[in-house]
């Protein structure tokens, strides 16, 4: 090709991009807030506790599986990536199988809930709404689905209260913090290594300069660990995006889950990056929660563990170590492709966990219909 | 009529057209405001801002811990003197770190853009062959600035330079509140700490009360006659799955 003609494409092409560009522009400027709904399978309010609220969503499909599934998100990030649109939600994947599905939300934490510790998030909390959802189906125990931080809190209560959980469900769950050492992809496990780099002063700093873990600073992190990707989001990736309405509008959801970054209670925080990022006491024993030892050698329940293969958030490594901690004789782990996020949100993947986690509980907790 | 008349009648004349106009600009402006308020422009906006794109250089967390050193601004009020020259100092001190930090930050576009001529110049062949599009100029020049500055990053170097910042954000910030501590005990106001100690108290009182209330109920629980399971009431197929 000549200079001439070379010059000629790549003016060419950057008049294409630059109306791209102005055409997103104008998208943003005509698409209403309303339209760019997530978390919309329908669900009605059962209990408040403080900011923490009790869903139960509405069923779809003929019940498969008897006892209730309590799903439990993180503190860092919100519950709606599990049911960011219609056809990637794994919300309602799930309520097509047959699964009584619930949802413990933990809302929008401030600076009102800088002294909450995860003691209070698992044995007040999450014990609240097990006792709820037993009362309100008259069952004894209930399964317990937790995605990520939120698996963390289920594993505790699992251990703490095995007579309550009939199963154990964990998604991207870290068990071993300090498993990142195993993992050679060098772009897995940055927020291990950041939080080892801070002085446990620090972390006691961060917290008590804001009384909280500010969930911008986290987002910032979170940026840092795809670096090209942040900073090609709104220009490159967007020239992609902009001529495909439905890709337009998965972007613009996709966008909004991540804005919705609130704050992690404070004291909470301390133990999260201290007592497990940096001090790894929940694989060794050392983790107290209300005056109790969290012995993982007590979770008795069947245990799925779901992890992805190229976490780069959570190695898959530090899920993979709960398998030789627990009291369970049935365990079983189902590695995945793909990332942190994008298990449950890329259109690969849909339908791959939902089925997964389905077909395991029915095998364990059928209803008499779905068992002839 | 005489033109002695005409300059005064042709303001009396249009006045009411200015009105109308100045009616109608206001109503289309006001249309405008809150077509843009409702819609996603001031939300991308915001995102946009948050993530410079193009040539940053990966100095995010640096741009998150200023924006949430800025803290409140006050007059100088006596004995402030003292306060906002800690105040100063820490923003010096955050100044020098972010410069740090910058520098260690960049490093890896060097070794990035020099990888990525070889890589270039390879592909072209030194020249023999056609140079590629930009897509796949640009996946490689991502690709191999991801890899650097992930490389980068994970250095002892860099992880020291931002915890430094860090610490140092923290600083400037926490001088601010002692300024924002002070000026409301001047006039009387709670502040921050009193805020906390209350919540604090809140968090304490409650779990005393949930405690006892746990207490209370498990006492009942163990004086009540146990009730049949639900997996002992028969689920029929042609039920209403899941409800009371």
């Amino acid at each position: 090709m000549t200079e001439e003609n070379q010059a000629a494409r790549f003016f060419s092409e950057m008049a294409a991009n630059t109306e791209k560009l102005v055409k997103a522009a104008q998208l943003f400027g005509q698409t209403k807030d309303e339209d760019v709904a997530i978390g919309t399978t329908p669900k009605h309010l059962v209990m408040r506790r403080d900011k923490v609220e009790l869903f139960r969503y509405k069923p779809t499909a003929e019940a498969t599986a008897i006892t209730p599934v309590m799903l439990a998100y993180g503190l860092i990030g919100r519950y709606t990536m599990a049911d960011l649109q219609p056809d990637r939600s794994l919300v309602r994947s799930l309520l097509s199988k047959g699964l009584d599905l619930w949802l413990i939300d933990w809302g929008q934490p401030g600076r009102t809930e800088r002294w909450l510790t995860i003691d209070d998030y698992v044995d007040d909390y999450i014990d609240a709404a097990v006792d709820r959802i037993c009362q309100e189906t008259g069952h004894d125990q209930v399964t317990l689905l937790g995605i990520c931080e939120g698996g963390v809190f289920t594993t505790c209560y699992a251990a703490l209260h095995p007579e309550k959980v009939k199963n154990l469900v964990l998604t991207i769950t870290p068990i071993d913090f300090h498993a990142d050492v195993k993992d050679t992809a060098a772009h897995h496990g940055f927020l291990n290594i950041w939080t080892r780099s801070l002085d446990p002063e620090d972390i006691d700093k961060l917290v008590d300069t804001y009384g909280v873990l500010p969930g911008e600073f986290m987002s910032s992190v979170f940026s840092m660990m795809t670096p090209m990707r942040s900073l090609t989001k709104y220009n490159v990736d967007l020239i992609d995006v902009v001529d495909d309405e439905a890709k337009f509008m998965n972007f613009l959801r996709m966008e909004k889950w991540l804005a919705d970054r609130p704050h992690h209670p404070g004291e909470a925080a301390k133990q999260w990056l201290k007592e497990l990022y940096q001090e790894n006491r929940l694989v060794d024993g050392s983790f107290v929660l209300s005056g109790r030892q969290v012995d993982l050698k007590c979770i008795t329940a069947p245990v799925l563990n779901v992890f992805a293969l190229d976490d780069h958030i959570i190695p898959p490594d530090c899920s993979r170590a709960l398998g030789a901690k627990i009291g369970s004789k049935d365990y079983t782990e189902i590695p995945l492709p793909g990332g942190h996020v994008g298990l449950f949100v890329s259109s690969k993947s849909q339908g791959k966990l939902s089925q997964s986690i389905a077909d395991w509980l029915v095998a364990r907790d059928a209803t008499s219909a779905s068992k002839a | 009529m005489s033109k002695k008349h005409e300059p005064d009648a042709a303001p009396a004349e249009s006045a009411p057209h200015w009105a109308d106009l100045w009616q109608s600009f206001s109503e289309s402006s006001k249309q405008i405001a809150e077509a843009w308020s409702s819609s996603m422009a001031p939300f991308m906006l915001a995102r946009l801002l948050e993530h410079p794109g193009g040539f940053a250089i990966g100095n995010e967390m640096s741009d998150a811990i200023e924006k949430m050193a800025q803290g409140p601004r006050l007059a100088d009020v006596w004995d402030f003197d003292r306060k906002m020259a800690l105040v100063f100092g820490a923003w010096m001190e955050m100044r020098q770190k972010l410069a740090n930090y910058n520098a260690v930050a960049a490093a890896p576009w060097t070794e990035a853009s020099k990888r990525f001529l070889e890589a270039m110049s390879a592909a072209t062949a030194g020249g023999s062959n056609s140079p590629p599009n930009w897509r796949e100029a640009f996946a490689k020049w991502s690709e191999i600035s991801n890899e650097e500055l992930i490389r980068n990053q994970r250095g002892e170097g860099f992880l020291h330079a931002q915890k430094e910042l860090l610490q140092s954000g923290l600083k400037l910030r926490s001088r601010q509140d002692d300024i924002a501590e002070a000026a409301s005990a001047m006039f009387g106001m709670p502040g921050r700490k009193d805020f906390d100690e209350v919540t604090r108290q809140l968090t304490e009182l409650r779990r005393e009360v949930r405690a006892l209330s746990h207490k209370v109920h498990a006492q009942e629980r163990s004086t009540r006659p146990t009730r049949p399971k639900a997996d002992q009431t028969v689920v029929r197929s042609d039920t209403q799955p899941n409800t009371q």
